[in-house]
């Protein structure tokens, strides 16, 4: 097997594949083209201008960028969901749609890093970040692990996507030695991305609304809330746009997963406001302020109650009977839980512990126009990824994208067979 | 397994100074501390006026020019200046105390201590320290007071306010000031009080 | 065959409008190396120059101030005086709010003129409580203000700073004789480090410092109060530029009142000394445990 060859082929047939398809296909990618241009002349204009043309302030210095790193990170670990049942459970419907969640998890850690590195004040000494290359403060800082988890969640994503897709593309069976163990460090790994995320948070003694042992927990439930939520939407799309003949099993599955995890999430949060409001105090004033408004400040509380409302339907809907035969009733819960867990882990939770000051100084903050034009750039960013990984994913496993060795004649179609 | 743990014991510990000499700056020479002198201001044996001059400040006239000598009727100075208009602006605050109980009756060039002793103006912090005691103390330690130069006496010198600077004797509360403005915040949204 | 190269000739035009496109999205960054320079771009941290390297990054640091704010500066690199250990004292029996110290901060350590930015932060709080929720630094009437107690807060260069611990690059760290300090030149503007400061003591460069050469104060230290660049943080150095050459900060010679005291704690006859054996002292926000080295007292 002549890899020099066959490899470059795939890149390019996979190039070939990412540009080639009806016209719903083009429409959507040139609008999400043309939304992460826009990001990127904002990023452009940030970058020249000055953290100040954002919204952000000395009082509230991390804004939406790090609530977007924050909620993609935890779409990232949640696309773990999907790896446990398939691998560890053998669940064998999984099993066929699982490279969707490691297509999710590349694209949302794209994301993840993207939002980091558009917090930065100055992206061009992003360098010193590098361990080996920079001054790299670790195991002391979070921030330290946090670049050796995502990078490291990455590279297992990319290999064990790249290394299935690649095989298949081939005509091969994967061998499980060069996949399985990193299945099995992924499952691991994604709890430890979303930990190491909220410990950055957790550590901080000088930020009562963060400093809660909590808040490792509601991270990784939360991130088990927005991943499945996002897959069963995906592949929806993927049987609908896509005609992948996808059996519903997979979605019970991820719903039942759902069932529990969007009850445990409102009972963690549930858990915290008991804890903050029932001994009250100056160190509840930022919940306060969340929750209810605090002297008069209340831009918050509309976000967070809607959050909240959300994640109850969406409870709701999936305990009743009813979703488990109509599905669309499934998919409304999981879109309203995925904005629901949005707001509350990103405007719902950064914000927050700002609010008030380590002073107790009172300064709210909103986004502005320009931190929303990066961030839906961003996003049009991941969506560009995950759907173009999606849809080479498709042709490779309906053996439409296949080697084509010179005196091979083509394989029979295979169905969308387990690895 | 090795490698791991030489990577992290490399990247664990804290690099200092590459080059170590960097470090520290020269020491410092021990060396007999410098003056740490008082300020004594011009307004100290000087009443002011009701007269004021170009930029509205009251012009002060030395308590010498009219008490030239011993005695309380030892005024030079003829009618020119009588007693209400020379002292008129003097407001006496200072926890009921007569004039008498800081000026020695005999020379009103001189103050005097509790015990007679005369005193010079320009030692006037010695009066003031009889009574205030903790004050006075605090500010021979350097935690009333304030200074200006030098921490480390060794490298130069310091300069500290004498008491009236900020105590006028006569009414020794200081007055209310304007506070210098304040930072502007870079984000107020939306633009309501604080409280 | 016709609709294959018709395609291909479709692609090949989707492509080059999107490369034109995404030229004309990062089009504003065709300003940006303006300001910046290759050595710039490679400088390694603080600890990693050579003392040539030092002189040179100096050198270039004052050429770039003198083509961007058209004043002529010295910058130093002011190192520690071995065996000392500052600690600063302020006396709350005594400050008034008059925010001298903040103005005094601000004129010394070159700050932007726009926002009238300082190190220091003054709260003025209502008698009858330590909680500095009940506390405003926005206040613009006569001072001292009967019911009113007056704390200005600023860096407290913590023994176990938590900023120090999150950098993750090691942009920010404590040096010897106590003082935290910032790379300027290091920092990546993540501002980890603001976010775990439970004091506000720290202050990020939102724009490029606006201020005119006149208004510069030349005597400039390459950690202290030389004029920052955009994108970077920045905090109170306790004046390192005049203190580690034995001169008293800035805030403290304007203190009208002799609220604030400063000195060598390992020394003691000295001044700061005194004040931590003999007053009644306090740190703030005692029970996180950062260990400040900025002390409250009272006179009695």
């Amino acid at each position: 097997m002549n890899h020099a060859r066959s490899y470059p082929a795939f890149l390019r047939d996979a190039v070939g594949v990412a540009t080639d398809g009806g016209w719903p296909f083009y429409t959507w990618m040139t609008l999400l083209t043309a939304l992460a241009l826009v990001g990127v002349n904002a990023w452009a204009q940030q970058v020249v201008g000055g953290m100040g043309l954002t919204a952000m302030s000395d009082h509230v210095s991390w804004g939406l960028y790090i609530a977007n790193f924050t909620f993609t990170v935890g779409l990232a670990a949640g696309a773990v969901m999907m790896v446990i049942p398939a691998y560890i459970y053998k669940d064998k419907a999984m099993h066929d749609v699982v490279i969707v969640g490691e297509l999710l998890a590349v694209a949302a850690i794209l994301m993840a890093l993207l939002f980091v590195n558009v917090d930065l004040g100055r992206p061009d000494r992003a360098w010193h970040l590098m361990p080996g290359l920079g001054r790299f403060h670790w195991p002391v800082s979070m921030l330290t692990w946090d670049v050796v988890v995502l990078g490291g969640y990455l590279l297992i994503n990319l290999h064990i996507c790249g290394y299935l897709l690649y095989t298949r593309f081939l005509g091969r069976r994967p061998e499980k030695r060069w996949y399985l163990p990193f299945v099995m460090l992924s499952i691991a790994w994604a709890v430890s991305i979303h930990t190491v995320t909220a410990f950055l948070f957790s550590g901080l003694g000088g930020r009562p609304f963060w400093n809660t042992a909590i808040l490792a927990p509601r991270f990784i439930v939360s991130a088990f809330v927005s991943g499945p939520a996002f897959i069963v939407l995906a592949l929806q799309v993927i049987r609908r746009v896509a005609k992948v003949p996808i059996p519903d099993a997979p979605l019970h599955t991820l719903l039942g997963i759902l069932r529990v995890t969007v009850l445990l999430n409102l009972f963690f949060v549930g858990s915290e406001v008991f804890t903050e409001f029932y001994s009250g105090g100056s160190h509840t004033a930022s919940a306060s302020y969340l929750f209810l408004g605090l002297h008069g400040h209340n831009a918050l509380v509309p976000w967070i109650w809607t959050a909240l409302a959300f994640n109850s339907v969406a409870a709701v809907i999936l305990l009743s009977a009813r979703a488990k035969e109509q599905l669309w009733l499934a998919d409304i819960a999981c879109a309203l839980t995925f904005v629901g867990v949005w707001i509350e882990k990103g405007m719902g939770l950064i914000i927050p512990g700002f609010v008030p000051s380590t002073l107790h100084e009172l300064v709210e903050y909103m986004p502005n126009e320009l931190e929303w034009r990066v961030v839906v750039g961003i996003w049009a960013a991941g969506l560009i990824v995950f759907t173009l990984g999606i849809k080479i994913a498709v042709e490779i496993f309906a053996s439409r994208m296949r080697h084509q060795l010179p005196d091979q004649e083509p394989d029979e179609p295979q169905a969308a067979g387990g690895a | 397994m090795p490698l791991f743990t030489a990577l992290t014991l490399l990247l664990a510990c804290d690099q200092g100074f590459v080059d170590p000499s960097r470090e520290y700056g020269p020491p410092v020479p021990d060396a007999p501390a410098k003056a740490s002198r008082v300020h004594v201001p011009t307004s100290l044996g000087a009443v002011d006026t009701p007269r004021r001059d170009i930029h509205g400040a009251p012009i002060g006239v030395s308590c010498a020019t009219c008490h030239a000598g011993p005695g309380e009727d030892a005024i030079v100075v003829g009618d020119e200046g009588n007693p209400e208009q020379m002292h008129g602006t003097i407001e006496l605050l200072h926890g009921g105390l007569a004039c008498d109980a800081c000026h020695e009756p005999t020379d009103r060039r001189l103050l005097h201590l509790a015990d007679g002793a005369k005193l010079e103006m320009a030692e006037a912090m010695q009066l003031c320290a009889q009574c205030h005691g903790p004050q006075a103390r605090d500010y021979q330690k350097g935690a009333h007071g304030g200074m200006t130069g030098y921490w480390d006496l060794r490298q130069g010198e310091r300069v500290r306010n004498h008491c009236v600077e900020c105590h006028a004797p006569h009414s020794p509360k200081p007055p209310q000031v304007q506070p210098a403005p304040r930072a502007v915040d870079r984000v107020v949204f939306p633009a309501s009080e604080t409280h | 065959m016709e609709d294959t190269s018709r395609r291909t000739t479709l692609k090949a035009l989707g492509a080059t409008l999107g490369a034109a496109a995404f030229a004309r999205a990062m089009a504003p960054l065709a300003a940006w190396p303006e300001d910046l320079s290759i050595d710039e771009l490679l400088q390694r941290h603080y600890k990693e120059l050579s003392r040539d390297d030092m002189v040179r990054v100096l050198r270039r640091l004052e050429q770039e101030t003198l083509d961007q704010y058209g004043a002529v500066v010295t910058i130093d690199d002011v190192r520690p005086i071995p065996e000392v250990q500052f600690g600063y004292a302020l006396n709350l029996s005594v400050c008034v709010g008059c925010r001298k110290c903040a103005e005094a901060c601000h004129v010394e350590n070159n700050h932007d003129r726009a926002t009238n930015q300082s190190y220091i932060r003054v709260l003025e709080i209502k008698n009858g409580s330590v909680d500095l929720a009940m506390g405003t630094v926005d206040y613009d009437h006569a001072v001292p203000k009967k019911g009113r107690s007056y704390m200005p807060v600023q860096c407290h260069q913590c023994d176990n700073a938590p900023c120090v611990s999150v950098c993750p690059i090691e942009a920010t760290w404590k040096e010897p004789d106590g003082i935290v300090v910032v790379d300027y030149n290091w920092c990546i503007g993540c501002r980890y480090c603001e976010a775990a400061c439970p004091y506000h003591a720290r202050r990020f460069n939102w724009h490029k410092p606006e201020i005119s050469a006149e208004e510069i104060n030349p005597d400039q230290a390459y950690l202290s109060n030389r004029v920052r660049p955009q994108g970077v943080m920045e905090k109170c150095t306790f004046c390192l530029h005049r203190t580690r050459k034995g001169r008293l900060p800035a805030c403290l010679e304007a203190c009208p009142t002799g609220a604030r005291v400063f000195g060598n704690m390992l020394d003691p006859n000295s001044e700061i000394r005194w004040v931590l054996e003999n007053k009644r002292t306090f740190v703030l926000k005692e029970d996180l445990g950062t260990r400040p080295r900025f002390f409250y007292f009272f006179d009695k």
